[in-house]
C-alpha cells in the first residue's frame, strides 16, 4: 500500500477565539507506530477527533487512509478503530452485547476474535457496563477498537487505568496489529507509556508539533543512568577502568560493601558492558534512557505559538553533548 | 441504521412500560367516574364557576362522553404523559447520548449522522405510537361499562392527533439536541414547546375573536376541532404532522453540519 494512513497538513482548529491547533502536519506510514506525546490541552484529542470526523477542520488538509474524513463518511470509519480519550460507557447492557452492536455496525468481526481479545485482557462479558471499573470499561474500549482488525487504529491516551500488566498486553496487542500491517496513532501525556511502542514520536505543546523524532535513534542515543557495586577494588581503580567510557555527573564512592558508581552514560550499551566486565560487579543497573526528561524541558522553553517553526528533532536534545539534562537552556 | 433503532428500543423499553402503565393508571382512573358524573350536579357546579375558568381548563363540553374523554385525557392528563414521554425520549436521543459519551463511540464506527438522526426520530416515533395505541385501547375498553358513547373512528383520529402533538414537541428536542447539544437544553425547548402550545390554545379559547392565537398553537392543530365528537380527519391534522417530517429532516442536516461537543 502506497498511500499514508495519515496525512495531515497544516491543520488548525479554532473554537470562537481559542485556538486549538495553529497548523500541525503528521504523517503515518502503514505497518508503523506513531506516538503523539503532550501535556494536558496541547491539542491531542482535538487532533485525533478530527480525523475520526467528530470535529471539523478550520484549516488546513487531511487525509486518512486516502480519503477526506468528512467525504469518508462511514465506510471509510468502518476501517478505523477508535479509543476515545475520556470514554464513557454506561447503560445496563453487558460488554458481549456492547461489542455485538459495534460489530454489526462496523466491517466485520473475525468469529470468536471479541471474546479472544476480552480474554487476553482479562475482561469479563457478561457483566453491564455500568458496573464495570474504570479500568475494565478501558479494556471493552480496547477490544472495541481492535476486535475488526482496523487498517488504522486512533487511541487515545489508551493505557489510562490499565494495571501494568494489562498495559503490557496492550502493547502487545499494538505491536500484532502493526506486524499485519496496521497503521497505529497513540496518544499520551507521558512519554515513558509510549516509548516502548512507537516509530516515531510528534510532540505537541499549544496546538503545534514542536518536536519530532525516531524512538529507536533516540534510545540508541539518549543518556542512560547507570548505578553499579565494584567489589574487591577501591575507588581509584575502578576510575582507572572507566574513565575511557563517556561518563557524566560520575560520583565513585568507596563503601564497605566495594565501589558505588552512580553515573550518566552517553556511549553504546556494548562498550560498558564489555567495560566492567573486568571488574567483580556486585550490583549494576541500567536505566532506560529518560527521553521524559528531554520532552519536560522542552515543553519549558520559551517560545511564540503564534509563529510557525520547523519541528526540532528529539534527537538534538538527548545527543551526547545536547544531553536531556542540558535540553531545557 | 436499523441497528441504532432496535437498540434504542431495546434500551427503552422499561421506560416505555412506565409511561404505558402510568397512562392506563390514569384512564383507569378518570374514565369510571363518568357516569357519576352526569348523574351528579356537575352541570350546576360547571355554571357556579366563571365562564373564562371553564374554557380555559377546556371542561365546555364536559358533561358529553366524548367531552369528558378529551377534557381529561387527551386535553390534559394524555397530552402531559405523552408529551412528556416524548420529550424525555427526544431529548436523549442526540443531547443525551452525545453527553454521555455514546455518540462519540457510535459516529467513530459505520454510522452515518444523518442515518442516526433518522433512527432515532423513528424510534421515538414507535415509542409515542405505542403509547396512544395503550391509550387508544384501554379508552375503548371503557367505552360501553362508562357509557362513553364513543366511536372507534373519532377515537382513532383523536389518538393521530394526540400522537402528533407528542411527535410535534419531541422533534423540537430532538432537533435542538442536533443542532446545538445538551440533554436539558433540549428537553427545555421541547417542554417550553408544549407549555407555550397548551397556554396558547387556553388564551385562545378565552378570546374568540383572534383567530391567529388559535391558529398559531399546535395545540389548537390538534384538538381544536374536537376530533372525538367526530366529522374530523388525520388530513386535517397536517399542519402538526408537516413539523413532525420537517424538523428531524433539520435535525440530520443539522448534526451533519456541527462538531460534535465532547
Amino acid at each position: 500500500m502506497s498511500t499514508a494512513a495519515i496525512e495531515v497538513a497544516d491543520l488548525q482548529k479554532h473554537y470562537g477565539r481559542h485556538t486549538a491547533l495553529r497548523g500541525i502536519d503528521l504523517h503515518l506510514a502503514p505497518g508503523s507506530v506513531l506516538g503523539l506525546v503532550g501535556p494536558n490541552g496541547a491539542g491531542k484529542t482535538t487532533t485525533l477527533r478530527i480525523l475520526l470526523d467528530l470535529l471539523r477542520p478550520s484549516g488546513g488538509s487531511v487525509r486518512v487512509l486516502g480519503a477526506e474524513p468528512r467525504r469518508g463518511g462511514p465506510a471509510l470509519r468502518e476501517r478505523i478503530g477508535y479509543l476515545p480519550g475520556d470514554l464513557r460507557l454506561d447503560g445496563r447492557t453487558t460488554g458481549r452485547q456492547l461489542l455485538s452492536f459495534y460489530a454489526r455496525v462496523s466491517r466485520p468481526v473475525p468469529r470468536g476474535r471479541d471474546e479472544q481479545l476480552a480474554e487476553r485482557l482479562g475482561l469479563d462479558l457478561s457483566r453491564p457496563v455500568r458496573a464495570l471499573s474504570k479500568g475494565n470499561r478501558q479494556k471493552l474500549g480496547i477490544v472495541q477498537a481492535f476486535m475488526h482488525d482496523p487498517d488504522l487504529l486512533v487511541l487515545d491516551e489508551p493505557t489510562s487505568g490499565l494495571d501494568p500488566l494489562v498495559q503490557r498486553t496492550f502493547l502487545d496487542l499494538v505491536r500484532e496489529a502493526r506486524h499485519n500491517g496496521a497503521a497505529v496513532l497513540l496518544s499520551s501525556h507521558v512519554m515513558s507509556e509510549i516509548q516502548h511502542v512507537a516509530d516515531d514520536v510528534a510532540v505537541l505543546a499549544d496546538g503545534r508539533i514542536i518536536a519530532t523524532g525516531d524512538v529507536a535513534a533516540l534510545r540508541r542515543r539518549a543518556a542512560r543512568r547507570v548505578r553499579a557495586v565494584f567489589a574487591d577494588a577501591d575507588s581509584e581503580a575502578v576510575w582507572d577502568h572507566l574513565r575511557h567510557l563517556p561518563l557524566r555527573d560520575t560520583a565513585l564512592a568507596d563503601e564497605p560493601d566495594g565501589v558505588r558508581l552512580d553515573a550518566l552514560y552517553d556511549g553504546e550499551l556494548d562498550a560498558l558492558v564489555k567495560t566492567i566486565s573486568g571488574l567483580t560487579t556486585a550490583e549494576l543497573d541500567i536505566q532506560e534512557p529518560d527521553l521524559e526528561d528531554a520532552i519536560l524541558q522542552l515543553y519549558k522553553r520559551p517560545r511564540d505559538p503564534a509563529t510557525k517553526r520547523p519541528p526540532l528533532d528529539l534527537a538534538s536534545l538527548v545527543d551526547a553533548r545536547g544531553t536531556a539534562r542540558e535540553a531545557g537552556r | 441504521m436499523t441497528h441504532v433503532l432496535w437498540r434504542e428500543l431495546a434500551g427503552s423499553w422499561r421506560s416505555t412500560a412506565l409511561w404505558s402503565l402510568a397512562i392506563v393508571g390514569i384512564l383507569s382512573l378518570y374514565l369510571p367516574l363518568y357516569p357519576s358524573l352526569v348523574g351528579g350536579d356537575m352541570q350546576a357546579l360547571l355554571d357556579s364557576l366563571p365562564p373564562d375558568l371553564v374554557t380555559t381548563l377546556g371542561y365546555d363540553d364536559i358533561t358529553s362522553g366524548p367531552g369528558y374523554v378529551q377534557a381529561t385525557f387527551y386535553g390534559l392528563m394524555g397530552f402531559f404523559l405523552v408529551t412528556a414521554a416524548s420529550v424525555g425520549w427526544a431529548s436523549q436521543a442526540v443531547g443525551g447520548h452525545e453527553q454521555s459519551g455514546r455518540l462519540e463511540l457510535d459516529l467513530a464506527h459505520g454510522i452515518g449522522r444523518g442515518r442516526y438522526v433518522l433512527a432515532q426520530a423513528l424510534a421515538l416515533a414507535i415509542r409515542v405510537l405505542v403509547l396512544v395505541l395503550v391509550g387508544t385501547a384501554v379508552v375503548l375498553g371503557f367505552n360501553t361499562s362508562a357509557e362513553l358513547e364513543l366511536e372507534v373512528g373519532p377515537v382513532l383520529v383523536a389518538g393521530a392527533a394526540l400522537a402528533g402533538l407528542a411527535l410535534f414537541c419531541g422533534v423540537w428536542a430532538l432537533l435542538a439536541g442536533a443542532a446545538i447539544g445538551g440533554r436539558a437544553l433540549s428537553a427545555g425547548v421541547g417542554a417550553l414547546v408544549a407549555v407555550a402550545g397548551y397556554a396558547l390554545n387556553a388564551v385562545a379559547a378565552r378570546t374568540p375573536d383572534s383567530d391567529w392565537i388559535a391558529a398559531s398553537s399546535p395545540y389548537s392543530w390538534a384538538f381544536g376541532d374536537a376530533p372525538l365528537q367526530g366529522g374530523v380527519t388525520v388530513a386535517d391534522q397536517w399542519p402538526l404532522w408537516l413539523f413532525v417530517v420537517a424538523l428531524p429532516a433539520l435535525a440530520m442536516l443539522a448534526l451533519r453540519r456541527r462538531d460534535l461537543r465532547g
